[in-house]
């Protein structure tokens, strides 16, 4: 409900549960999203969607981290994680690791460039 | 002298029956009773007067004589049972005057009697259960003086008597309901302040998921208290819980009821029309809601779903409650029925007995206070159908269409690049732009901006335009200039690049980079492998090795 230090903020009358509708259970154990994964939609929010798979769909036009929708929408990671993790399983938005930034490159990719530029 | 003295002692007999009993007394009569008492001394006087006649002379005096003293004797006699005669005859006048006044007033008393307790007594009392005080209620009351003031007094205090024990036991009843409702408020306040904990520790611990699973079976609990808390307020006729400032779109009332049910996940939530309701009845609204859900998910099977749908009508809103349960039978169609409208009526605690059916009773409460119609009728899947029409002065047009979120959520600014061509996802064609992002297109290899040399590496091909310079050899992660939509806003002279390029390799300082060198698209990158079934695509994004360079 409404947070202490921001009275003007009521919050809804929803609990968290009826949010992600009590799925987490069985959608626990085989978590597909990790906080650092990506998550982009799919499809256009349709009329009748619940307003948390909206808010999702439309801001995952852009690529954003499971931590980023989780604090854009105000709600916990792990509800997150069931509210995506059901829009996956439709087929709504898509998950994409992160970016590998400490994997060095391949040796053979990086041989064949070398090959190209001497090429040149 | 005879004749005076009965006359004078009827005058004096008849003068008091006259007197006490005036009118009832026939007039005729008394004449002749009169005359009748003349008769005996009259008969004496005339036997004395032939007694003496016949006697002979010497001994007539002594007869006459005693002829006299016999017939005064009688005459005496004579008036005396005459005088009670009279006295009986008025007794008797004055008795059956007095019975029927008697009579009359007793008829009178017990009118009385009826009128109080039929019309004064239920007048009176139900003056004060709705409020009134005792002289109030007295002050109304119709005091004519009907009968002798003794009766009327006591008439009165009988009346205030009942009337202040009435009032006590009043006074007792809203004790105990007060009481009641101060409690559950002390709870709500507790419940409340515990959801807000909740809350707090569910943002803290959102990411651990053990916790998490068990704070949100701790915050059900939670909530299903604050539901029984809040009937106990309505019963004793208080508002259930919280009061709600602004406005609540109703899909999100709709959820707010389904989670103060325990079988919340039985219910299906359908189609709500975009409307909100108004702060103020947004709390009974959720109440009665949740108590129809109760209902409908516990007289149901539990493998049963229970639907909600919200549509608007020509009154207000129909928010619909189906189940597929048990149905209602005729008599008990008939006990809802009676039970919603006692709560129309009034409703008393002890009405509720030993195992209380709260539901239905807070139900018709709330549906009187803020004037929801309620009806509860056999559904076509044999269950009940409860229909809950929300008039139209408490429904206001909705400020988050499909519902908020359930913290104001903030939702990313709206990037500032646009695509030129919107992009049909998820087959990305690469047209002006394909730069060597292969999108997660299904084809298998890179998109058509690329063919692939002997050596394995997508090659780009040439006369594609080329956004940005070569050389940000920066070790920003993806540093891969030029995204799609850079290019598509930003269209370059052709042989620009080629300028650059060369600039490049000699080493020359390069003109002010465009910002788009190093604001890595976010799409760049992979997908998992075995996440969405895209296939992978040789491409890596490579911060050493700009795909720029491949020419």
């Amino acid at each position: 409900m409404s947070e202490p230090g921001k009275p003007g903020d009521e919050g809804g009358p929803e609990r968290l549960y009826t949010v992600s509708r009590g799925h987490a259970p069985q959608e626990r154990r085989h978590r597909p999203v990790e906080l650092v994964s990506l998550i982009v939609a799919r499809a256009e929010p349709e009329p009748g969607t619940a307003p948390e798979a909206a808010a999702v769909l439309r801001m995952c036009q852009f690529p954003l981290s499971v931590a980023e929708v989780s604090a854009y929408l105000a709600l916990p990671v792990s509800t997150v994680a069931v509210l995506l993790a059901g829009l996956l399983g439709e087929g709504r938005v898509e998950v994409r690791a992160p970016v590998p930034a400490a994997v060095l490159p391949d040796p053979e990719l990086l041989l064949a460039v070398m090959h190209g530029l001497q090429n040149l | 002298m005879v004749f005076a003295g009965t006359s004078s002692g009827g005058g004096t007999s008849s003068g008091g029956g006259t007197s006490t009993g005036a009118g009832t007394s026939p007039g005729g009569r008394r004449p002749a009773a009169t005359l009748v008492w003349v008769i005996p001394p009259a008969a004496m006087a005339l036997c004395a007067a032939l007694a003496v006649a016949v006697v002979p002379s010497g001994a007539r005096a002594t007869v006459a004589w005693c002829g006299v003293a016999a017939t005064l004797a009688v005459a005496l006699a004579a008036a005396e049972a005459m005088r009670r005669g009279r006295l009986i005859t008025t007794l008797r006048t004055r008795l059956t005057a007095q019975e029927t006044r008697f009579r009359q007033r007793l008829a009178d008393q017990e009118a009385e009697i009826r009128r109080l307790t039929r019309e004064v007594l239920p007048a009176t009392v139900d003056r004060l259960r709705r409020g009134a005080m005792v002289h109030e209620a007295m002050k109304a009351v119709d005091y004519a003086p009907r009968l002798d003031p003794d009766f009327d007094a006591a008439h009165e205090q009988l009346l205030r008597w009942v009337l202040e024990t009435v009032r006590t036991e009043e006074d007792l009843r809203d004790a105990g309901q007060r009481a009641f409702v101060n409690i559950a408020r002390r709870v709500q306040a507790i419940v409340h302040q515990q959801a807000l904990d909740m809350r707090e520790m569910e943002d803290k611990h959102g990411a651990d998921p053990d916790v998490f699973e068990d704070l949100l079976h701790l915050d059900h609990g939670n909530a299903l208290i604050g539901r029984l808390a809040d009937s106990i307020s309505v019963l004793g006729g208080s508002r259930p819980g919280r009061q709600w400032q602004k406005e609540v779109p109703l899909f999100n009332v709709c959820r707010g009821a389904m989670s103060r049910i325990l079988e919340y996940e039985r219910v299906d939530l359908h189609s709500v029309a975009d409307v909100a309701i108004v702060g103020p009845s947004v709390e009974p609204l959720i109440h009665a809601l949740a108590e129809l859900l109760d209902n409908a998910t516990r007289y149901s099977p539990p493998k049963t779903r229970v639907h909600l749908t919200a549509i608007e009508v020509q009154s207000g809103i129909a928010i619909e409650i189906e189940d597929a349960g048990v149905g209602l039978s005729e008599g008990a169609s008939r006990r809802t029925d009676s039970v919603l409208r006692q709560a129309a009526t009034g409703f008393d605690l002890n009405d509720l007995g030993e195992t209380p059916r709260l539901g239905l009773a807070v139900v018709g409460r709330l549906a009187v206070r803020y004037r929801f119609q309620i009806s509860l009728r056999p559904s076509a899947y044999g269950g009940v159908r409860a229909v809950l029409v929300v008039p139209q002065d408490i429904i206001c047009p909705t400020p988050a269409p499909g519902g908020a979120i359930a913290r104001a959520a903030k939702l990313p600014p709206p990037k500032p690049i646009k695509r030129a061509t919107p992009l049909p996802s998820p087959t990305r064609t690469g047209g002006t732009v394909a730069q060597g992002r292969p999108g997660p297109g299904p084809g298998p290899g890179p998109g058509p901006g690329f063919r692939q040399n002997g050596a394995g590496l997508p090659q780009r091909r040439r006369r594609m335009p080329m956004a940005a310079p070569p050389t940000r050899v920066d070790s920003a992660p993806p540093a891969v200039p030029g995204t799609p939509r850079e290019a598509a806003r930003r269209p370059v002279q052709p042989g620009i690049w080629l300028d650059a390029f060369t600039k490049g390799l000699n080493g020359e300082p390069i003109p002010p980079a465009p910002p788009a060198a190093d604001a890595p698209d976010p799409r760049d990158c992979h997908p998992i492998p075995d996440g969405s079934g895209t296939p992978h695509t040789p491409y890596s994004p490579n911060p050493s090795n700009p795909s720029n360079k491949d020419e």
